[in-house]
């Protein structure tokens, strides 16, 4: 049997509903961010990008890091707030 | 009158008996017993239009009408198995009638003699293994950027300037970004290894149960949905354990957290013999 | 002897529990567990409701599928271009 999972965006407190949304986006954004990471890590180990590269790809991910936490920051959201384990769908990123 | 079926609960030994009046089915009837080839099939008569095939795909894929049902249908095997040894029927057991219920009983009687032999004087105990989050760093949890000094300390090929700006500064300070990566790689890697290990805990651990029970079984990992927990299932295990060996057994288990602090263990029970019913045919 | 418990114990116990998940339901995966023949399998859809109103379903299995996608794009190409949007 199936369920679907119901993700309310309303709730008791202030601005809950901008909270779900933000929780929801940001899940996705950080999947994409984590993604870009372990893909710049790969590479890097690879040797398929220059010294330079590197030091960008390393920096520009780390500002994007910082900027996520400002964001969850912002919107009080923790690390558990974002959703990246679906239960029999696995985490969001493949294990290496 | 609406078509009625006939809902099966368990399935016991030689009934002599033992009272099983008062105690009510998932739907509006008392629970019953019949016999079919020596067998004694406690059941109850339910509505089709509730718990007939059409509507049981339907009423299966709510959870409330799930959970209502299933704690029904467990409340009567519970009770059932204090008074004697039963195999419990899987949730939606639905025949059409008494008879065709006591036809198909009838002709699995000696398969379910053997099972109701092996479950006999015992029930069944959950253990449940978790990973511990408390080692786990995920990219979110990790420390605030250090800034380019211990950056630039790390990455460690001679040369390239003091460590440059921190995190807020103007440009990419030499040596932040490549460090950022290492560090990211390093915790990468030894997420995998405790995730590696834990799994390999998880199995030590199955393995050190199972040699104390008279059977074992596995079951999916849980759904973090449904059991509201985030960490890892490892384990999902099922142990039939004779009478009075709980005890025993709960010292294995004490024993084998010990020596696996990467696992949260859970114990259930004790349950009826769900899982060594051996009704996967049903 | 049959179904070695003391009478009291009904329910079994659980070693801790859930803030946001009810009692009964904390349980009752374990029960599932062994009165379904296949258990329960979480469909890859959210959907988003408000005021128990359900509005959207995000199908996860098409954002997987994208994001499985990019990343068999991504290996081997040519360098990354990052840039910082801020």
């Amino acid at each position: 049997m199936t369920q679907t999972i119901r993700y309310r965006l309303d709730g008791d407190e202030d601005g809950a509903a901008e909270r779900g949304l933000a929780a929801l986006v940001l899940t996705v954004v950080e999947l994409l961010r984590q993604l870009m990471e372990r893909q710049a890590i790969r590479r890097v180990a690879d040797g398929t990008v220059t010294d330079e590269q590197a030091e960008k790809l390393g920096y520009t991910l780390m500002r994007l890091d910082e900027r996520m936490n400002e964001l969850m920051e912002h919107f009080g959201l923790g690390p558990e707030d974002l959703n990246l384990d679906l239960g029999p769908l696995g985490t969001l990123l493949p294990e290496e | 009158m609406t078509e009625r079926g006939f809902w099966v609960y368990a399935v016991a030994g030689q009934y002599a008996g033992e009272d099983l009046s008062g105690l009510d089915g998932v739907g509006d009837g008392r629970v019953r017993v019949i016999g079919a080839a020596g067998l004694a099939v406690l059941a109850s008569d339910v509505d089709l239009a509730e718990f007939g095939a059409e509507a049981l795909r339907r009423n299966l894929e709510d959870l409330d009408w799930l959970e209502r049902v299933a704690w029904a249908h467990h409340h009567v095997i519970d009770a059932a198995a204090r008074l004697l040894p039963l195999l419990p029927m899987r949730l939606a057991t639905v025949y059409a009638s008494e008879g065709t219920a006591a036809a198909a009983f009838t002709e699995r009687a000696a398969e379910l003699r053997d099972a109701l032999a092996q479950v006999r004087g015992r029930a069944e105990w959950g253990v449940k293994a978790y990973a511990r989050p408390a080692r786990e760093v995920s990219a979110r949890d990790k420390p605030a950027p250090a800034g380019a000094e211990s950056g630039a300390a790390e990455s460690g090929t001679g040369g390239t300037g003091t460590g440059g700006t921190g995190p807020g500064g103007a440009g990419a300070g030499s040596g932040a970004g490549t460090a950022y990566l290492k560090r990211r790689r390093d915790q990468l890697s030894a997420q995998r290894d405790t995730q590696r290990d834990a799994v390999a805990s998880a199995r030590a651990v199955h393995s050190a149960l199972a040699g104390h029970a008279a059977w074992s079984r596995l079951h999916p990992p849980q759904s973090a949905q449904l059991s509201g927990d985030r960490a890892p299932m490892l384990l999902n295990a099922s142990y039939l354990l004779d009478a009075g060996d709980g005890t025993a057994f709960t010292s294995v288990l004490e024993a084998a957290a010990s020596t696996h602090p990467d696992l949260r263990l859970e114990l259930t029970g004790p349950w009826p013999p769900y899982s060594f019913a051996g009704g996967d045919a049903q | 002897m049959t179904y070695p418990v003391t009478p009291s114990q009904t329910v079994p116990a659980r070693e801790r529990l859930p803030d946001d998940f009810p009692a009964q339901r904390v349980a009752l995966v374990d029960l599932l567990d062994r009165v379904l023949a296949q258990g329960v399998v979480i469909t890859g859809d959210i959907t988003l409701s408000i005021a128990d109103v359900d509005l959207v379903t995000v199908s996860l299995r098409a954002i997987l599928a994208s994001v499985s996608a990019l990343a068999g794009q991504a290996a081997g190409q040519a360098p990354v271009r990052a840039e910082v949007t801020s």
